[in-house]
């Protein structure tokens, strides 16, 4: 029996001191970096996350080395998830309040909504101490990045939404190319002749292929709105005349069978992939595109969105930002790292280079190196489209996720799979938007 | 089983009982404490509480909960779980019990059957969902069955859009549910069936009962426990359905598919409300906690235990 105890304190004293041991041997990797930013003298380590596959990752990568060659007194620590969990793991990093672990500069959307949380840094203050120009941006894109009139981020790229069509496709079909200042009635025609049904009247070969999600232009080019005020709200515009109208367009081109139901689209891949094998003619999507169409040696180019008659150019001005954490523990460095980062023949200049963004300033886009003798050979459509950028494609208040997630994007959904028509479902979005805003205390 | 509850006794320090006994459970009981018992409590707090990302920031105390039962969302993905329970558990408990009757029979090559209607259990259910969402596309080889069924038949019928309508949805995710879980009740019935005594079905048998008569009075009453255990463990798992519409149809169209545990996900890192995510899983919480109290009361009527 005494033998007994005695063992089995001893077996208990054992697991013990494993558990503990465990325990120490992750401290000092914790402890580490600082170890070695102490040893190295005046070297500041600054750790920057984004997302991203790994080729995206290979992107950041050089990006980071040749900011460290630039600048050999700053340290770049890579903090790379997959999108899938990036958000629940860094949103955990800044609920934590532990600045070893905080990220000093990240990449975020939507910015507004973490600025409100308090966890990232007001970046007026450094842009007016270093004279940082802001005018090169893009009109209305860093409205995307603004928290209470304050600039919370910058945007690394700005999303262009061009039209690509199949030469091939147009010339089979006998159909002219479309023009830089077409209409939507011209897309209609193209898109009737583009279309091939088979005997029973389905849709075999489509006009179009575009994500629901894109609605936004049609609505905003026809005169429409989402909002009556992006930043404060106190009124859902999606009831006007001309908002109904944007989308019954996009609902009808889906409803005829010229373009491609949002849920089938998702179903066969995404656009990419039914316009390489030439289930459709055309796509509407930003210049992301681009480099796995010219991977696939396709005979293509890329052309403005048509516009209505009597209606605007417009683009929605958005792009994931470079944001600086408010509990970073070198916030200069970090400044120096992301004003570089967003400069021209700095970070701007290396990602468009790789064709892995369109940059949120002018000036790269207007230099060598986007205006390359790469497809698409029509730039200037892309150049087009970016000049017409301005608010109106989503909110710029900390509800705007929620909103749109749970109240306007599904009860759209139900137009594209053609079980409502535009002015019924808008009026059941508007009322529970409208509902939603005065919830949430607006207009403030 | 009664009379062994009532024997037991609450907690009590006996002085005959070995002190290092507490030691050897101290890791695993310290653990349930931080990781189980502190979690909870929190969550409860932060439900009573305006709770962002970086914390607490007031007190707020049942605002959130106000808020929650006038969101037509809450409602809406609060029906379809409803939707979930009343499909998915009485028809997994239907099927997964003729399947394990069926296996129950001395047939050829039973041990391979048994084998491949337990597959799906032990399959990823993301590999489980690409598969599903190929066989159920609009024009995917569920439908084209359908349509040559049908059309063979005369019957008027056009293929359903299974994963893009809110009128299927649904039922794409209770066909994945089903698919993935029944195997785990066959199982269980199985392991059930053969603990039913032969002698009782052969007295049945001598009594004249015919084989509709001695399943409907020997095997039914004979496995209820089970079919007790299986009903309450099902039901917790249809109201907690998360991962069967979050990889097979992320919720949508229209929210139609949206359950209320992705609803809870969503709150909370969609649209960083803490709070609400709390307070939406205490009313999730209660629900299921009152459904099974119901439950346990109620077996008395119709679950039939051998030792009483």
């Amino acid at each position: 029996m005494q033998l007994k105890r005695t063992m089995s304190i001893g077996v208990l004293v054992l697991v013990m001191a494993l558990v503990l041991s465990a325990c120490a041997g992750i401290a000092p990797q914790a402890a580490a970096p600082t170890g070695e930013q102490a040893a190295a003298g005046e070297t500041t380590t600054i750790t920057w996350a984004f997302w991203g596959s790994p080729e995206e990752a290979a992107s950041h990568k050089m990006v980071a080395d040749a900011f460290m060659a630039e600048h050999p007194e700053i340290q770049i620590e890579i903090w790379n998830q997959p999108w899938d969990d990036y958000f629940t793991k860094i949103q955990a990093l800044w609920a934590s309040g532990d600045t070893k672990v905080i990220p000093d500069v990240a990449f975020l959307w939507p910015t507004p909504r973490y600025a409100a949380e308090g966890v990232l840094e007001n970046l007026d203050p450094y842009i007016e101490a270093s004279g940082y120009d802001l005018n090169d941006y893009w009109p209305g894109l860093l409205e995307s990045a603004k928290y209470q009139g304050s600039v919370y981020g910058f945007p690394r790229d700005i999303e262009v939404n061009v039209i690509y069509y199949n030469k091939d496709m147009f010339d089979a079909a006998g159909v002219a190319y479309p023009s830089n200042d077409w209409t939507w009635d011209d897309f209609l025609a193209a898109a009737e002749k583009l279309t091939q049904k088979d005997a029973n009247g389905v849709t075999t070969v489509y006009a179009l292929a575009a994500e629901g999600g894109k609605w936004a232009k049609w609505v905003n080019q026809n005169g429409g709105a989402i909002l009556d005020d992006y930043v404060n709200p106190s009124k859902c515009m999606l009831t006007d005349p001309a908002s109904v109208a944007g989308i019954q367009f996009f609902a009808d081109l889906m409803n005829n069978g010229y373009a491609m139901r949002d849920a089938d689209l998702s179903q066969a891949g995404g656009d990419a992939a039914v316009f390489m094998s030439g289930q459709a003619a055309m796509i509407l999507q930003n210049t992301s595109r681009v480099s796995a169409f010219n991977a696939a040696g396709m005979n293509y180019d890329v052309a403005p969105a048509p516009i209505p008659a009597g209606g605007k150019r417009w683009n929605g001005a958005g792009g994931a930002a470079w944001v600086m954490s408010s509990g970073s523990d070198n916030k200069d460095a970090a400044w120096t790292f992301l004003q570089w980062l967003q400069s021209a023949g700095g970070g701007e200049t290396l990602y468009t280079e790789r064709g892995e963004i369109f940059p949120a300033l002018q000036s790269v886009a207007n230099s060598p190196a986007f205006m390359t003798d790469q497809p698409p050979a029509n730039k200037e459509a892309i150049i087009t489209e970016a000049a017409a950028s301005d608010v109106g494609g989503f909110g710029y208040f900390p509800e705007w996720d929620e909103l749109s997630g749970s109240i306007i994007e599904p009860g759209l959904q139900t137009v594209w799979a053609g079980e409502a028509d535009a002015a019924s479902a808008v009026a059941a979005i508007c009322a529970q938007a409208d509902q939603f805003l005065a919830d949430n205390g607006y207009p403030k | 089983m009664a009379s062994h509850a009532s024997s037991r006794r609450p907690f009590r320090w006996r002085p005959d009982q070995q002190w290092e006994g507490y030691l050897f459970i101290l890791p695993s009981f310290a653990g349930f404490l931080i990781f189980i018992v502190l979690a909870v409590a929190m969550s409860l707090g932060i439900s009573f509480s305006d709770w962002g990302l970086t914390g607490f920031k007031s007190f707020a105390g049942l605002r959130n909960y106000q808020q929650l039962l006038r969101d037509p969302l809450f409602w809406q993905a609060s029906t379809n779980t409803v939707f979930y329970i009343v499909t998915i558990v009485p028809m997994q408990l239907a099927l997964g019990l003729v399947m394990a009757v069926g296996l129950n029979q001395a047939i050829r090559g039973v041990t391979v059957y048994r084998l491949i209607y337990f597959m799906p259990v032990v399959t990823t259910i993301v590999a489980g969902a690409i598969v599903f969402r190929l066989l159920l596309a609009t024009n995917g080889p569920v439908n084209s069955l359908l349509t040559t069924l049908t059309g063979a038949l005369g019957v008027p019928f056009s293929a359903p859009n299974w994963l893009g309508s809110s009128q299927f949805s649904k039922w794409s995710v209770v066909i994945l549910t089903l698919w993935k879980n029944t195997g785990f009740t066959m199982v269980v019935y199985l392991a059930a069936l053969q603990g039913v005594p032969k002698e009782l079905y052969d007295a049945a048998h001598t009594d004249g009962a015919n084989a509709w008569q001695r399943f409907r009075h020997v095997t039914l009453p004979l496995i209820s426990p089970t079919t007790f255990f299986l009903f309450i463990f099902q039901m917790i798992g249809a109201f907690q359905l998360f991962t069967e519409p979050f990889v097979m149809t992320r919720g949508g169209p229209a929210n139609s598919s949206l359950s209320v545990v992705q609803y809870i996900y969503l709150a909370a890192f969609r649209d960083i409300r803490m709070d609400k995510a709390a307070a939406m899983a205490w009313m999730l919480f209660i629900v299921i906690f009152a459904f099974t109290l119901f439950q346990n009361f109620m077996q008395k009527r119709w679950v039939y235990y051998e030792s009483e």
